[in-house]
């Protein structure tokens, strides 16, 4: 048996638990290496100590002071004794609780930081449809009163004077359109709370006149004078025709020659006859050359009978269109139709009547 | 066990029915092992004795608890390591035994004396010596680790069987008698070292 072996016996030879063959063995070990019997001896002598340390007497008063401490536990508060009570569980019941606690504590912070931003966008996304309607409306409203002014100030600007701004956003429907989709939008929308909307229905009614107008605008651009000659396409001829013409009466005795003269004076002055029927005819001409038309055609009428030149009315697809416009806009517009129509468009139809007597 | 003997069976059953007399009754037949338990766990006269009231006030308020009483022996001492072990941690974190070493000091039941490394050999009959010895042995108890303390206590000290202790211990005899002979040895080497 090697030392180690022998020394690891030390314990149960000192108890004398080793079987007697065992104990000879290691006795044996010991005559043979007194490294191992020295080791010995010094455990001997520390288990001996080890065994003589008597036990030590309970302080005096110790039953006393347990009782103490027992009544002080008993009025200790019902939170303290809970507190303790938690102490007191087992660890299987508490670490349970614990997790649960942990997760819920996690699925909270989650929440709180991450679920929250969605919820109020998804709450910012799911309005009620009334609420964004209006304020598309106000600002629908808020953006055609000021396109209202915009007009006025385009009308009210004498050619000589420079251009502003506005009214170059009012000469090019296209950019304007634009701006009106992208990056005007959000400015409306803040000043739609400022600005009170008076009623707006008409309003938004002439704004969706404006629109379309605009629209029909972008998609036809007022054509310059020297292209007048080139005719007019099938769009314009819609867009023409969709406006209210002016009307003159003509009487004549032979209307052969009238109808022949008529398209001649049409042609005269850079017009087209868009429909020919019975005694109706559909001009188109230049809006500048229409008052010199409207004479050479009272010249060409029967002096004596066909003085007579009505001039019914005179209203732009505008002002028809969008009865509620307010008056003044229709008096400016009136008062300075030359200007109007340069702005808006360069072609007047006329509708001609022939009366044969 | 050779400290204190067993109460009997009615003194516990009437502690069960929280009869004041019974329990002081079992105070006093377990006082002594139980103060001594925790002195020789903790070093410490007066944690042992607040330990040992911490431990008969839980018997008192856990006895109802208990299904067999013939195993309360076992149950108490059960309840003592426990509580035992806790104070240890609790005292340990805050560096309650830093400075502890063989050459400090030692708190006896006299107060505090100096330390003197004597070979107890050389009189081995003088009181003196002995409570030398004894304290020698405390502090080099207190410089094992808590389990192999434990054994010591146990075995060595309280004089527990093997099998009592595989039933506190819930280990196996043979792991109980080869952890205990390395903390035999370990202790040798402690105090080896503290008196060279």
């Amino acid at each position: 048996m090697d030392c180690e072996k022998v020394r690891d016996r030390f314990s149960s030879l000192w108890e004398k638990e080793l079987t007697p063959s065992e104990e000879k063995i290691v006795r044996e070990h010991f005559s043979s290496c007194p490294e191992c019997q020295k080791e010995f001896e010094r455990f001997e002598k520390t288990m001996g100590w080890l065994r003589s340390v008597g036990e030590v007497e309970v302080p005096e008063g110790f039953l006393p002071e347990l009782y103490k401490k027992m009544e002080e536990r008993k009025r200790a508060p019902l939170g303290e004794k809970t507190r303790g009570r938690w102490f007191g569980f087992p660890l299987s019941l508490k670490l349970p609780v614990q997790a649960v606690a942990m997760v819920a504590i996690v699925f909270l912070v989650l929440y709180f930081t991450k679920m929250m931003p969605m919820e109020v966008t998804r709450l910012k996304d799911a309005q009620p449809p009334s609420f964004p309607l209006s304020e598309e409306k106000k600002s629908e409203q808020v953006w055609s009163q000021k396109e209202m002014e915009k007009e006025r100030r385009v009308l009210e600007t004498p050619p000589e004077t420079p251009r502003s701004k506005d009214v170059d956003l009012a000469k090019a429907p296209v950019p304007r359109e634009e701006k009106f989709e992208g990056a005007y939008v959000p400015p409306v929308k803040a000043e739609a709370k400022k600005v009170e909307t008076p009623s707006s229905r008409t309003e938004i009614m002439a704004y969706q006149q404006i629109e379309s107008k605009e629209a029909a605008g972008a998609k036809a651009p007022p054509p310059g004078p020297g292209k007048i000659e080139k005719g007019l396409t099938a769009k314009e001829k819609s867009v023409v025709a969709s406006k209210p013409p002016q009307e003159i009466i003509l009487r004549v005795s032979d209307r052969e020659k009238m109808i022949f003269k008529l398209q001649e004076l049409v042609k005269q002055f850079g017009g087209e006859m868009v429909t020919t029927e019975e005694n109706m005819f559909l001009a188109s001409l230049p809006t500048d050359s229409l008052s010199e038309f409207k004479k050479e055609l009272v010249e060409l009428s029967t002096p004596t009978q066909a003085d007579k030149v009505i001039a019914k009315k005179q209203v732009t697809g505008k002002l028809k269109a969008a009865p509620g416009v307010k008056k003044e806009e229709v008096d400016e517009k009136s008062k300075e139709p030359a200007k109007l129509a340069a702005d808006q468009e360069s072609r007047t139809v006329v509708r001609i009547l022939l009366i044969q007597e | 066990m050779k400290t204190s003997p067993k109460v009997q069976k009615e003194v516990i059953e009437n502690c069960k029915a929280g009869d004041e007399k019974a329990f002081a009754e079992i105070v006093f037949h377990y006082q002594k092992k139980v103060f001594n338990i925790a002195y020789r766990m903790l070093g410490n006269l007066e944690e042992a004795k607040d330990l040992a009231q911490e431990v008969f006030i839980s018997v008192f308020e856990s006895i109802k608890g208990l299904k067999e009483e013939a195993k309360f022996d076992a149950w108490l001492t059960q309840i003592a390591l426990n509580h035992c072990r806790n104070r240890w941690k609790y005292l340990k974190r805050r560096q309650y035994f830093n400075s502890d070493s063989l050459d400090d000091p030692v708190e006896t039941e006299d107060g505090n004396m100096p330390r003197a490394i004597v070979d107890p050999s050389d009189n081995p009959e003088t009181l003196y010596e002995k409570k030398m010895i004894q304290q020698f042995i405390q502090r080099g108890l207190l410089k094992l680790k808590e389990d192999q303390r434990e054994l010591l206590v146990l075995r060595d000290l309280q004089g527990f069987s093997y099998e009592e202790m595989a039933v506190l211990l819930a280990l196996p005899k043979g792991t109980i008698k080869s952890k205990l002979h390395r903390a035999r040895v370990d202790l040798k080497g402690i105090l080896e070292r503290a008196a060279h």
